[in-house]
């Protein structure tokens, strides 16, 4: 089960994640990504707070668009995820890779 | 025993009758000399009359096996032959008689012996007709014979039997016995010439053609039979009556009767024949229909046999099919309709207003057949047959008739059954067919399931320093798992993990490239992380741009008592210390391999070289395990794992393994399926 939602807040574009992704329904955040992209959105940030469960699929999906990201300028980050969700983030080592944040008033401060 | 050679009954019995007929004409003529000549000739009546009787029984056991050998023929057939032995017997009387027509006043004509030869002809000619007639009649009485038919017509042969006798005892004819008993035969022979079920049938033109050859056998036998009579008015020339026998007389009234009743059924018949033949045609179009077509058939005969079906059902003048496929609506069949009032007709009939009521309804499996007027100057009446499968709307079924309320409503109901019947027949294939493919599917998903177990190695390469066991279970048929070893000299040991994203067969595939990369750099001699930077590389070329698959790897050298481990974004593995008695999870940095496609990679790989003591435990797993989860959805993760290990870290890895394996499935539930791969290496050091 997974519910998404893209809020486009200026300068940003919110794409907030709700319930489980797996190999099922990573379609649907591969369309997200995708649309965002096509936006031409400059800032994408992922809200994890409600993300319950990832599976190497979902990862695969995130993965997929780092390299879009680097070439085309996009800020990529990642806030409010679960202990068990960053931890699956840390074992394949992408929190080397894409900037995970606690929350969303860290992200701003931070930018 | 020497075998008998078998008889053959129609042959013997033939060959009888002729003879027997010999020997009848040969003692009449001798009578006959006799007689002419004042002189007895001691031969008794009875004798002639015995060998009547013989010939009687050969005719009729001859004719008797002929017909029950052609039994399949069909009744045209039957009557066909019985007509014209009667025009034979005929002929062949009235050949005799213009041969006599022509001798005129000679002496030939007036010589008692040629014209006794004659009568015997003529006699044989009259029993041979008579007698496989009836037997012709008794088949088609014993057609869809009841338990009462057959025992009324035993009664009857029973009689006649004893009517060959009668002339025995009573000799003269026609006196009261005679009558008597000849009327209870034509009474019986009434009652069972009312088994008559054959008539319904024919068809229209085999009853007039049956009309044809009833006549004539009402003609012949009656003209012959009339004709005996002018041999009996003179015992001078004929000493004996061979005519005048009960059984010759019954069985001629027989043929008689059953003729007559059956000409006229047959004639009051000849109007409601094509509603028969209607109702058999679609009695038959229902078995054509209802028989499931074979897979590798299509659809299209069903529709076509049902628009026949329908059309003649229906007596319809035009028709049309039309099922509606994904592409557009494509018109299977037309029936005797042209282009233009094809084209006529479907614009009348997208405009009706009573058809787009009809249509809106949406309850497809309820639909029925819809009856319409239309403003066309040839067709008046269109109806309109939805074909239903599985409850969707598959394609319709128009037909048209040149008159006005031209369907009534047993068409309607006959229509709409046929209709059924054909939506289930195509209902049936589809479900044939699918099930055919997913057979086929499930054939090479085993294939594959061998392919893949293949691949896992079926002996783990180790020495006496440690003890080595590995577990694997895929969610579907196959799996993204891998684990494998190498030896890599006398005390170096290789032993690899890996997990591919995603599960089942891209995990598959990607697994076995994993394997030939394994494989062909391993031989390299490479250090952990060199290992995984270059498997990284090439796995960089090969994989999907969102696949990626985690590795761990293991260099174990048994001399030096220490491993050297890379993690490529794998679980890490926990290895349990015998001094410490505690188990702690390989933490070691690590980017799964295929994420980060260039040069860069190099800085997010390290590798460390551990040392281990006998005792100590290495559990290697991928994240099926620590990401199952149970009824309440909480993760299996890795403190249960922990502390099954520190609990149970005497036993024998396989132990060990088996304890793992059973704890998880208990964790998950009793019927709970993990939906992951999983897949465990464990390695006690000794």
């Amino acid at each position: 089960m997974l519910s998404l939602e893209i809020i486009e807040e200026n300068p940003h574009h919110i794409l907030k994640l709700n319930g489980e992704i797996d190999a099922s329904n990573s379609v649907e955040l591969d369309e997200s990504m995708r649309k965002m992209i096509d936006d031409g959105a400059q800032s994408i940030l992922v809200d994890g707070t409600h993300l319950h469960y990832i599976s190497s699929a979902g990862l695969g999906v995130f993965m997929s668009y780092l390299e879009d990201f680097q070439e085309e300028g996009i800020r990529f980050i990642i806030y409010g995820l679960s202990p068990s969700v960053w931890e699956v983030f840390k074992i394949l080592g992408l929190d080397q890779l894409i900037s995970i944040k606690p929350d969303k008033e860290t992200v701003i401060k931070e930018i | 025993m020497p075998k008998l050679p078998s008889i053959h009954i129609g042959k013997l019995s033939f060959l009888l009758a002729i003879l027997v007929w010999l020997a009848l004409l040969f003692v009449d003529l001798v009578r006959l000399f006799g007689k002419i000549n004042n002189m007895d000739a001691g031969i008794a009546q009875e004798f002639t009359w015995i060998l009547e009787a013989l010939f009687f029984l050969m005719i009729y056991f001859f004719y008797q096996y002929r017909i029950a050998k052609d039994s399949k023929n069909d009744f045209l057939e039957l009557i066909w032959r019985a007509a014209s032995t009667g025009i034979f017997a005929t002929g062949v009387y009235v050949l005799i008689q213009i041969f006599y027509f022509l001798l005129g006043d000679t002496k030939l004509a007036q010589d008692p012996f040629l014209r006794n030869f004659f009568y015997h002809v003529h006699f044989a000619l009259i029993s041979i007709f008579i007698i496989s007639t009836s037997l012709i009649w008794r088949s088609l009485i014993l057609y869809q014979k009841t338990k009462q038919v057959v025992k009324q017509w035993q009664t009857y042969e029973l009689i006649l039997l004893s009517c060959l006798f009668f002339v025995f005892f009573q000799p003269i004819s026609f006196d009261y016995p005679f009558l008597f008993v000849l009327a209870i035969t034509i009474l019986m022979a009434v009652v069972l010439s009312v088994n008559l079920k054959w008539i319904p049938y024919l068809t229209f033109k085999e009853k007039w053609k049956t009309l044809l050859f009833l006549f004539f056998i009402l003609l012949c036998a009656s003209l012959l039979f009339v004709q005996t009579n002018r041999f009996l008015s003179s015992t001078e020339m004929y000493p004996i009556n061979l005519m005048d026998n009960l059984f010759l007389i019954s069985l001629f009234f027989f043929t008689i009767i059953y003729a007559f009743f059956s000409f006229l059924v047959t004639l009051f018949n000849l109007p409601t024949s094509s509603v028969f033949e209607q109702k058999l045609t679609e009695a038959i179009n229902f078995q054509r229909l209802s028989q499931s077509i074979k897979p590798e058939e299509n659809e299209e005969q069903v529709l076509d046999i049902l628009l026949d079906s329908c059309m003649s059902a229906s007596y319809a003048d035009g028709a049309w099919l039309e099922v509606y496929t994904e592409l557009e609506n494509g018109i299977a069949q037309v029936r005797f309709l042209d282009q233009k009032s094809k084209k006529e007709l479907v614009a009348l009939i997208e405009q009706n207003q009573l058809r787009q009521n009809w249509l809106a309804e949406k309850m497809a499996d309820h639909m029925q057949p819809l009856s319409l007027k239309i403003d066309h100057p040839k067709y008046l009446t269109a109806l309109i047959v939805p074909i239903v499968v599985n409850k969707s709307l598959i394609g319709q079924l128009v037909l048209f008739k040149e008159v006005r309320d031209g369907f009534n409503k047993e068409m309607v109901n006959i229509i709409s059954t046929f209709a059924r019947q054909a939506s289930i027949a195509v209902e049936n294939h589809r479900l044939l067919n699918q099930a055919v493919k997913n057979e086929r599917y499930q054939e090479e998903l085993k294939i594959a399931q061998r392919v893949q177990k293949s691949l896992l190695p079926s002996k783990l390469d180790h020495d006496e320093a440690f003890e080595i066991c590995a577990y694997s279970n895929a969610a579907d048929e196959v799996g993204g798992d891998y684990y494998d070893t190498f030896q890599l000299d006398e005390h170096r040991f290789v032993i690899i993990i890996g997990d591919v994203s995603g599960k089942g067969t891209s995990a598959a595939f990607h697994m076995s490239q994993m394997k030939g990369i394994f494989h062909s750099l391993i031989q390299l001699n490479l250090s952990p992380s060199e290992f995984m930077i270059r498997a990284n590389a090439a796995l960089s070329r090969c994989l999907e741009r969102n696949h990626f698959i985690t590795a761990s790897i293991f260099i174990i050298d048994t001399q030096k008592k220490s491993f050297c481990h890379a993690r490529a974004g794998h679980v890490p593995a926990l290895l349990y210390q015998n001094q410490v008695k505690k188990a702690e999870y390989l933490g070691i940095d690590g980017l799964g391999l295929g994420i980060l496609r260039n040069i860069q990679y190099e800085n997010h790989v390290e590798e460390k070289t551990f040392p281990f003591q006998g005792g100590d435990l290495l559990v290697l797993f991928t994240d099926g395990i620590v990401e199952a989860k149970n009824q309440q959805h909480q993760q299996f993760g890795f403190e249960r794992i922990r502390s099954l290990v520190e609990k149970h870290q005497t036993q024998h890895p396989r132990e060990l393994q088996t304890i793992l394996v059973d704890a998880l499935h208990e964790f998950v539930g009793g019927d709970g399926m993990i939906d992951d791969d999983y897949s465990t290496v464990i390695v006690k050091f000794t």
